[in-house]
């Protein structure tokens, strides 16, 4: 009787999901849900929509802006954007609320005898330029740095690098990018030759299984998640959630794999271990499209100040690294991860499966790692011995946190070594990018100096006087962040703070600058996929506000560098950006003309002939490709990608009696980096009101903490009290603890870590020792 | 001997037969040491958020059932039926057995709904099936008198439509989610009341849009800085 009435129960389940979900396939042809939501919308409201990009993440939804009389009142997703058609976040929804906090700030003010005084604009850049000035007479160019974000536009960082590396001359130009995707790009970099994902968005809507590999995506991403949520309903993929944390994308996910921090590294070795043993791999693609190589090993982490490191790539054998993988089978790595043999082997059968399409996506779990770029690597060799890159469905996707991560940091090239294309060190790049900006080659210093953690050693030890910081809040998010905020504010250093609201980084300002942000000035954004989007001003800033991109012509102006800035204020976003194309004017990177970028949801760059590039390196798409085969990695000299082999090796600082559990740190769907923003949008402060710390439920058993009880928690760096969460938002494994960053009343990062990525320079926010104690 | 030597043989067969299929369970034994690094405990880790995805597999179901205007509840039937927004519905109904806890009997009808020709009604989905001493919660209303008049006043529930932080702007959860984290148990289906009732059942990571703005709402103040520095 039992039997019967569940044979049946599922047989009428399994019926109705097939019926469904041939109904689905023809009822969603997107996502398209700006319909919906224009019925919650006042008939008699008269609102003027303009498209934009979304201020917060590097997902770049398209939004469109109600404005009224002047003021932005409503958001709706833009259902012509390819990129979220027409549905947003609760971020992105309630975006427009953070341009109307009471405390925004409308006047420069200057620090004097200890106190703000209101000053006039022109005052207060006056102020800087003239101390830029002194400092670099009295200290060198070396002496005068600045440090901006993936929230700047294209044409602020454009700005910012042409006044710093082409007219003062010095490489000191870092962003808070360096914290953030610098090992997505090494990781590109060392394994094709060039930044930025090969394929696009559109891969989520042909890959059969997606591998998030410690990627919260339902918070941290959740529109690209909610396509991934409708491409399961629609074709039923799989999704695979590989993370050292039960989230709310461990709960959605079709399986939740935990492993252990900083194990990563030996799992996707042991894939590729299991992917060769059962005869997977794609045998002529690796042939015709791929080499070997190794790199040093034992790096260190960068604890010291002026630690330097350079790896001395060798060339391998296919045979070499076969041996090598001898060291990482799923019974070895099991072991050491936590994760079961049968897990390692289920993975490595979809990367295996040449009918299956798989996805692999992943952004600050991987890139926040001692080990980030050799982690990339890793997850591109699966990809490569499989052949499952740059075509549809079957692609490695790197994930960003900011807006213009890859369209300012990475494409205009505002980190050290950077140039708008190519790097510092080559003589050619040099040249190229002096004769656009109208300066004499010799201008531009061969060698980088400062990598962002280093720069803000140097502003403590004293090697950097005078420090300008736009739309960033390095006084919450750089690690071990005590030192740091004491070397600011130590004698003889000027700092310069562009922001919209106060924020620990402004309370360390001589001069604070108040910046018109997102829709009220001009601009454009690049998100993850390489897809640029232009947004035109749609309100005014508050009080004397301007943009950054205008703050920095005018403190140029200021230095004598009117001819390299001779842009109208009327245009001068246009007059940059078209001189900005110069830079990319080749097939490889071509950036679409604004126009089209007006008159679309933004474009893909290499965008050529009037299309956009979707998949890189594939001769069917990619019109750079040129060796007539059906891929050309044409990043590398050879024209192949290259495969790594690099080993495990232990994070810089993990636990032991005194410090016995990990400290991870990230981020709650409510707010967007440090809150400065979310947590003046009362729906999102109201949602999520402070930090927390998530303990796993054993441990807080046994230490008798409750949610809501003070916990301390002490590392090497300090201690913190906060109150601890337990069995909510997520659950971190035993012996590990988890605290969002965004609160700046609560500094996680007092604590953490300064260790990075040797070759990235990007630090590790997601593991270090820490003791937990009931307070 | 003929006969003996195959004896000795059979067993030395089944002896190595023995040993080869220990080893074999032995070396399987060292290799999955399986320790999904939740598994040494005892209880579910399941984050209280997880509910919304809970009944996702239904998600495309309730998309498609057609809307029975005649057998529709609302909420002022939803609310007459507790004391309070957020308490425990009675049962408005007889129940089978007394002695039983709920459980299976109950949630033959109320773990995925469906009409009920008896009542004439469609029964409401449990947001928190896997409970099943649903009587430790849920009564029946034996009389409609009272023992003694009471004080007790019923406070207003939330009001639908107010919710918006902005126009058109995804509404906010204006209750309590405790017991009720899987969204897609009151707002979709034929049993939803009409008026929460959502459009879009598929888009099933509904905290995506929608945060609760009632988290220990009243300590909540206004985000306000701790500053060292003063400014003018």
């Amino acid at each position: 009787m039992q039997t019967t009435l569940t044979d049946r129960r599922s047989f009428l389940k399994k019926m109705a999901m097939a019926s469904a979900i041939a109904a689905a396939a023809s009822m969603f042809p997107g996502i398209m849900f700006a319909a919906e939501q224009e019925k919650g919308i006042p008939k008699n409201a008269n609102l003027d929509w303009k498209k934009g990009p979304c201020r917060f993440c590097g997902v770049g939804c398209g939004v469109l802006v109600g404005t009224e009389n002047g003021k932005a009142v409503a958001v709706k997703g833009d259902p012509n954007s390819p990129v979220n058609k027409g549905l947003c976040c609760v971020k992105g929804y309630h975006s427009i609320m953070a341009l109307y906090g009471k405390d925004r700030l409308t006047h420069p003010l200057v620090k004097k005898n200890g106190r703000y005084v209101k000053t006039s604009m022109d005052e207060a850049l006056d102020l800087i330029a003239s101390k830029m000035k002194e400092t670099i007479a009295e200290h060198g160019k070396d002496a005068v740095s600045i440090y901006g974000s993936g929230q700047w536009t294209i044409p602020d960082g454009y700005a910012a690098s042409k006044l710093f590396k082409g007219c003062i001359g010095t490489n000191n130009v870092e962003a808070n990018a360096r914290l953030c995707m610098a090992s997505a790009v090494t990781g590109f970099l060392t394994s094709f030759g060039l930044d930025e994902p090969m394929g696009c968005y559109e891969d989520i809507d042909h890959a059969d299984v997606f591998v998030l590999w410690g990627n919260n995506m339902a918070e941290m991403h959740p529109v690209l998640f909610s396509r991934l949520l409708d491409q399961r309903l629609k074709r039923g993929v799989k999704i695979i959630d590989f993370a050292t944390r039960t989230t709310r994308t461990s709960t959605a996910a079709d399986k939740s794999i935990l492993f252990l921090p900083q194990t990563d590294l030996a799992v996707a070795n042991a894939i590729c271990y299991e992917i060769i043993k059962n005869g997977w791999v794609n045998n002529s693609f690796v042939e015709k499209h791929c080499s070997f190589s190794k790199g040093l090993t034992n790096m260190g982490y960068g604890l010291e100040d002026n630690y330097t490191f350079t790896d001395k790539p060798e060339k391998i054998s296919f045979e070499d690294y076969k041996t090598f993988l001898e060291d990482y089978t799923p019974e070895k790595v099991s072991k050491l991860s936590g994760v079961s043999v049968r897990d390692i082997k289920y993975m490595a059968s979809y990367y295996g499966d040449p009918n299956k399409k798989v996805m692999s996506l992943w952004c600050m779990g991987m890139n926040q790692h001692t080990r980030g770029t050799w982690i990339n690597n890793l997850v591109y060799n699966i990809h490569l011995l499989t052949g499952k890159i740059s075509q549809p469905g079957n692609s490695p996707f790197s994930l960003t946190g900011q807006p213009s991560a890859c369209g300012t940091v990475r494409e205009v090239g505002t980190l050290t070594h950077k140039l708008p294309h190519g790097v510092v060190m080559n003589k050619e790049h040099r040249e190229f990018a002096a004769k656009i900006w109208g300066v004499p080659a010799e201008n531009i210093p061969s060698k980088p100096t400062y990598h962002t953690v280093e720069m803000f050693r140097a502003l403590d030890r004293g090697d950097i006087r005078f420090m300008w910081i736009q739309v960033t809040n390095p006084m919450v998010t750089m690690p071990k962040l005590k030192r740091y905020r004491d070397g600011a504010k130590k004698e003889g250093r000027f700092i310069v703070v562009s922001d919209v609201y106060p924020t620990p980084t402004t309370d360390i300002a001589d001069v604070i600058l108040p910046s018109a942000m997102w829709i009220e000035r001009e601009g454009m954004y690049g998100n993850s996929e390489r897809r640029t989007q232009y947004f035109e001003q749609m309100v005014d800033p508050p009080g004397e506000a301007i943009s950054d991109t205008w703050q920095l012509i005018e403190v140029a102006k200021r230095l004598g560098y009117e001819k390299q800035f001779p842009y109208k204020e009327e245009t001068h976003i246009e007059e940059i950006y078209t001189e900005y194309r110069k830079h990319h004017d080749n097939i490889k990177h071509n950036m679409a003309p604004l126009e089209v970028l007006k008159s679309q949801s933004g474009a893909i760059w290499p965008y050529v002939d009037g299309k956009s590039t979707k998949w890189r390196f594939n001769a069917k798409y990619d019109p750079a490709c040129s060796n007539g085969e059906d891929f050309h990695f044409y990043g590398k000299p050879d024209g192949k990608a290259i495969i790594w082999q690099r080993p495990y090796e232990p994070a810089a600082e993990e636990p032991d009696n005194e410090y016995p559990y990990w400290l991870n740190t990230g981020r709650v769907v409510e707010h967007w980096h440090t809150g400065s923003m979310t947590r003046r949008i009362p729906v999102l402060h109201q949602a999520m009101p402070h930090a927390y710390v998530e303990l796993h439920p054993d441990d807080a058993e046994r230490m008798q903490i409750k949610t809501g009880d003070a916990v301390r928690l002490t590392t090497r760096r300090g201690e913190i009290t906060l109150p601890a969460s337990i069995n909510e938002r997520g659950v971190p494994a035993p012996m590990q603890v988890f605290v969002p960053f965004f609160d700046e009343n609560i500094l996680i990062n007092d604590i953490t870590l300064d260790s990075f990525c040797p070759i990235s320079k990007e630090p590790d926010y997601k593991k270090c020792a820490v003791r937990v104690e009931k307070a | 001997m003929r006969k003996r030597l195959g004896i000795i043989s059979l067993f030395a067969l089944l002896f190595i037969g023995f040993v080869v299929v220990w080893n074999y369970s032995y070396e399987q034994g060292l290799e999955g040491p399986y320790i999904p690094v939740e598994s040494n405990s005892s209880r579910t880790l399941i984050p209280s958020e997880s509910g919304v995805f809970r009944q996702s597999e239904n998600a495309l179901d309730f998309n498609q059932m057609p809307i029975d205007e005649a057998h529709q509840r609302s909420l002022e039937t939803y609310y007459d039926n507790r004391a309070y927004p957020g308490a425990p519905p009675s049962i408005p109904h007889p129940v089978q057995k007394e002695r039983d806890l709920g459980g299976n009997v109950c949630l033959q009808c109320h773990q995925s709904g469906g009409f009920v020709q008896k009542f004439d009604a469609y029964a409401p989905i449990s947001p928190h099936p896997e409970m099943i001493n649903c009587r430790q919660c849920h009564v029946t209303q034996n009389t409609k008198g009272l023992f003694a008049e009471t004080n007790f006043t019923k406070v207003s529930p939330p009001e639908v439509g107010v919710n918006n932080a902005l126009p058109g702007s995804p509404p906010m959860i204006p209750h309590l989610l405790s017991m009720r984290e899987s969204c897609l148990s009151c707002h979709v289906g034929p049993s939803a009341p009409k008026e929460i009732r959502v459009t879009h059942p598929e888009r099933i990571n509904c905290r995506q849009c929608h945060v609760p703005n009632t988290v220990e709402h009243d300590q909540i103040e206004v985000f306000s800085r701790n500053l060292e520095e003063s400014y003018e």
